[in-house]
């Protein structure tokens, strides 16, 4: 069925290299104590230190563990976005997107640090900016599929209104994203509305790019990977195939056998591997 | 469970039991709680002296310091009482006849020790230091008695009720002196330096320290290890100390119950007669120090019990430390240091060209032992920096965990067959994964003794127990079950690879993974128990005895490709470029020629495996301070080295070729010609062929006594040693799942 979303990751290289990323560096980040490395403050680190490499790095890793397990989740159900826009695509998104909102909010604090009374000192942390951007392109394309209410029948004593609430299918991440955006304070608004603007942006092409940009160094094997379809004539493209951007990346390249002669045994991922060990 | 009244009594038994253990200040007895209260009372009243006293005052009636080191000098028979007569209580000078100390020693630090002029001295220095420490002069000094208090004492008896108050004038020194008598001339110390601006113990409330003087002095803790370099003989001392910012001295007093040296602190901080001001400051100091503790009412059983025991066991002493200035740094420089090495963020501070805390001159003497102990070379990083560099180490533990991991797997892909699986040495996976596990234990239990490196630890923890008892485990369990059916063979049967028939029952039922694999987690689970216990003890041997277990230890466990080596000669590898003849003339390679570990594997492992023993054994400032032995790792590498090559010769020489032929007998043929007499018992057919109970399809074979079967190829069927007959591609594709007889499930000798 066309609507039916892929099981599992693998068929979504990108959104498995942003979940496993956004999960991995904060845990690396905490055990090797530099989370610091990530955190972005206009007064010591910029003013004084000069530390502008912290420009480049604010969006990259949480260091609040709700906001990393937030935006791991906000990840894993952006994945409709890289099946509609393909993997090269999506990710040459993420990365012009990242590139805009970073200006945008940067600039913003800059301008807003010119008047004399308050001051916009801290950032947010995290990929916040990135996911809010993208939001609007998920919002945008993403179909609602079915809505629902809830009626509570007085809630407040006998006197008070009956209450109704409507969803709709999107309303898990709607919550996550509102909480993912109130979770930094004031600044963590404020930055997620700027970004969503950018988003809209970009999407409108105002700001420029969206259409031209793409990351250079991109396998072309994995250009027919989560739209099937019209390749599924052709010889299949093997998960394997499909997953080589993430296998390139190193996370484990255990699932990929090349060479192998087809063998009457099936091929036993990693996973079952695993779990093969605990079954008795 | 039915309750009744007797279930209910057990109940109300525990509960007693439960709540009815000592109070807070562990008071068990009428005895004990007088005790406590006698102590509480000294305390009070020594602290009462105290505070009236001034830098130009002697002490008086204060425990351990009623004499000085010139009273004993006049009259050696002296008592340690108060008043004594003719003693000069309106005047304090620092020389011997109102010190501990004597004169040489004073002099000694007056002048060679203790510096002064300010300079710029970090003004927090927790760490911990090591060097050497060396043993002068012993006989020269008379011993000033210090005798315990005989409140300290246990009761007697039961009866007693109140502690003895006589005063022991007749202090016999012998019973702590000869047990813990320094008897060296040179050996080790350990200086731990702990700042006291927290205070929390066991009993003890926490509370936060206000120095209101934090600029210039400090309060710390110092506790001082030193054993003689056969780690022989060990000593320890817990001590508080006064350090003093601005010229780096740090003044260090033991205490137990025969010397409240607390009090003592301030006079001999103004050794040098400086000021009236350094008197006062120091007093202040130890005074907020009294009150944040509420020293008085924090004192409990066990403190009086430890100090007793630490009194009657160990000698009194008083450290003398002057520091290396920190002279390239600026006031302003440091303490930024000192933020970033508190709470990182990143500030502009060279933290790598930090230099260590360094302890220029040292000197501890003992007045009741009569001992004087110099220091040499006592230097180290500061707590931070430590913590970082253990962190990063343990970091590249965990990379080199992942790369194993990661190489294991790779292997496990590589043996996907059973009589791949065959081939490997059982225990060649069993040392490595008895190190594995006993690592994953170690790393878990020092998460409890570094809070600091936590999340390091668990890590490396986690990533030696998947190692061990997930991934090489797994492994164990699959080669466990490929070789059960050699079990009961004796090694030279299986050299012949021939299964006599008469010579043992054939297991017609092989045990199942599931068992073999509880099997082997039970023997790993008591692996793990038996080693552990065992590393603990050797832990505490002395050096001389545990270096040569520690070296024999580590060599049996990097012999791990011994098993592997014996395991090819006794399976009989082919050399790997072998090529058989088939009589059609064309070569086919060998298909079982593929040498059953992958180089990547060996090399690999062999490498992360050697890593660590050459970092413990031979980078002199190694985080474990193990002592260096450059040699013992120069023959761990060899011994790898010869390992490999052995390996590798056998890879190309084929794994007996060390073997003198003789001793190699025949091993089984599956390719031959049988006899009619047995082509009768497979009921043959007109054409001489037999089914193939594989493919059930006609073999051909060749039988000896029929002229027309002559023809057929003997490669292309093959005779289990149990008698059935099957194609050679039906046999050894079935092969490669079991050695087994797809007939009778008989063991078949593997190719």
């Amino acid at each position: 069925m066309a609507t039916e979303t892929p099981q599992g990751l693998s068929s979504f290289p990108v959104t498995k290299l942003c979940t496993l990323l956004s999960l991995g560096i904060p845990v690396f980040a905490s055990v090797a104590g530099v989370k610091y490395w990530f955190l972005l403050y206009t007064d010591p680190f910029i003013s004084t230190y000069k530390q502008y490499y912290r420009l480049m790095t604010f969006q990259i890793s949480a260091v609040n563990e709700t906001d990393v397990i937030l935006i791991t989740l906000i990840w894993y159900y952006y994945r409709h976005l890289e099946r509609l826009l393909g993997s090269r695509k999506y990710l040459s998104l993420i990365a012009l997107t990242w590139m805009y909102t970073s200006v945008v909010v940067l600039v913003t604090a800059w301008i807003f640090n010119l008047n004399p009374f308050l001051k916009w000192n801290r950032f947010t942390t995290g990929a916040l900016p990135i996911v809010m951007s993208l939001f609007h392109f998920y919002k945008e394309h993403t179909p609602r599929m079915y809505r629902f209410d809830v009626k509570i029948i007085k809630p407040l004593g006998s006197r008070s209104k009956q209450i109704k609430w409507s969803f709709n299918d999107q309303f898990v991440i709607n919550a996550l994203v509102a909480i993912l955006m109130l979770n930094q304070g004031l600044v963590g608004v404020v930055t997620a509305f700027l970004s969503w603007m950018c988003g809209v942006f970009i999407e409108r092409g105002l700001f420029p790019g969206s259409e031209v940009f793409r990351l250079p160094l991109f396998k072309k094997s994995a250009q027919p990977g989560p739209s099937r379809g019209v390749v599924a004539a052709g010889p299949e493209p093997s998960p394997s195939e499909s997953g080589s951007l993430h296998a390139a990346q190193g996370e484990n390249g255990q699932e990929v056998e090349p060479g192998d002669e087809p063998s009457d045994e099936p091929a036993r991922p990693l996973g079952v591997q695993f779990l093969n060990t605990f079954r008795m | 469970m039915e309750i009744d009244g007797n279930t209910l009594l057990l109940v109300f038994v525990f509960l007693f039991i439960l709540y009815s253990n000592p109070s807070g200040d562990g008071v068990t007895s009428q005895y004990e709680y007088n005790q406590l209260q006698t102590l509480k009372a000294q305390y009070e009243q020594e602290h009462m002296q105290f505070s009236n006293l001034s830098s130009n005052h002697n002490f008086r009636n204060i425990t351990g310091l009623k004499l000085s080191y010139g009273d004993v000098l006049q009259e050696p028979k002296i008592n340690a009482t108060y008043p004594i007569e003719g003693k000069d209580y309106d005047h304090w000078f620092a020389n011997q006849n109102y010190t501990l100390l004597p004169e040489s020693v004073e002099y000694e630090i007056k002048h060679s020790v203790w510096k002064t002029g300010h300079n710029v001295y970090p003004p927090n220095v927790t760490s911990t230091l090591r060097g050497q420490v060396k043993r002068s002069h012993d006989e020269e000094f008379v011993v000033v008695p210090m005798p315990i208090p005989e409140y300290y004492k246990p009761a007697q008896d039961l009866l007693q009720n109140r502690p003895s108050f006589a005063e022991p004038y007749d202090s016999e020194l012998g019973d702590y002196q000869g047990s813990r008598n320094i008897t060296f001339l040179e050996g080790e110390i350990v200086v731990e330096i702990l700042s006291a601006d927290t205070i929390s113990g066991l009993y003890e409330r926490e509370t936060r320290f206000q120095n209101t003087q934090s600029d210039r002095w400090r309060f710390l803790h110092l506790n001082i290890h030193f054993s003689d370099y056969s780690e022989n003989e060990k000593h320890a001392i817990r001590s508080k100390a006064i350090y003093d910012i601005q010229n780096g001295r740090i003044l260090a007093f033991s205490e137990s119950a025969k010397f409240h040296s607390l009090f003592a602190l301030p006079h001999y901080m103004n050794l040098k007669n400086e000021d009236e001001a350094t008197y006062n400051q120091v007093k202040t100091l130890v005074e907020e120090y009294w009150n944040a503790t509420d020293f008085i009412n924090t004192r409990s059983m066990a403190y009086l019990q430890n100090s007793y025991a630490v009194a009657s066991t160990s000698c009194e002493f008083l450290a003398f430390l002057q520091l290396d200035p920190w002279s390239d740094f600026s006031q302003e420089q440091i303490r930024t240091i000192d933020k970033e090495l508190t709470w990182p963020l990143g500030r502009s501070a060279n933290l790598s060209s930090l230099p260590p805390v360094n302890i220029s001159s040292g000197l501890i003497y003992s007045p009741d032992c009569g001992v004087r102990l110099q220091m040499k070379n006592v230097t180290g990083l500061r707590y931070e920096l430590q913590v970082r560099k253990m962190r990063n180490l343990l970091l590249l533990g965990a990379v080199l965990l992942a790369s194993q991991i990661y190489l294991l797997l790779r292997q496990m892909q590589h043996t996907n067959t059973p009589s791949l699986v065959n081939k490997i040495s059982y225990w060649s996976f069993s040392l490595m994964n008895l190190v594995d596990g006993v690592l994953a234990i170690i790393f878990f239990v020092m998460t409890n003794s570094f809070a600091a490196l936590y999340q390091p630890l668990i890590v490396c923890s986690f990533a030696c127990l998947i190692l061990a008892s997930v991934f090489e485990m797994r492994y164990m369990i699959s080669v466990y079950a490929s070789q059960v059916n050699e079990r009961n063979v004796s090694i030279f049967t299986l050299l012949r690879r021939n299964t006599d028939g008469d010579e043992r029952p054939t297991p017609t039922v092989i045990p199942d993974e599931a068992s073999i694999s509880s099997s082997l987690y039970r023997s790993y689970v008591f692996k793990m128990l038996f080693s552990m216990i065992a590393i603990l003890s050797v832990a505490t041997w002395p050096r001389d005895l545990r270096a040569p277990v520690e070296c024999l230890g580590i060599f049996v466990l990097s012999s791990y490709w011994v098993p592997q080596i014996v395991r090819n000669a006794v399976k009989g590898n082919m050399p790997r470029r072998t090529e058989t003849e088939s009589p059609t003339g064309t070569s086919l390679p060998q298909r079982q020629s593929k040498p059953p570990l992958l180089w990547t594997f060996v090399i690999g492992t062999s490498i992360i495996r050697f890593l660590p023993v050459a970092y413990v054994y031979s980078v002199p400032p190694n985080i474990f301070y193990h002592h260096q032995d450059r040699r013992f790792v120069a023959v761990v590498a060899a011994w790898l080295f010869i390992q490999i090559a052995l390996l590798y010769s056998q890879d190309v020489f084929g794994g007996r070729w060390f073997l003198p032929n003789y001793t190699i007998p025949d091993g089984y043929k599956y390719h031959k010609a049988i006899s009619s007499g047995e082509l009768l018992e497979h009921g043959s057919s007109e054409n001489h062929t037999i089914d193939c109970a594989i493919c059930m399809n006609d073999v051909a074979v060749y039988v000896e006594d029929i002229a027309e079967t002559h023809k057929v190829d003997q490669q292309s069927y093959m005779v289990t040693p149990c008698g059935h007959i099957f194609h050679t591609n039906c046999l050894e594709n079935w092969m490669s799942y079991k050695l087994q007889c797809p007939v009778c499930r008989a063991p078949l000798p593997p190719l």
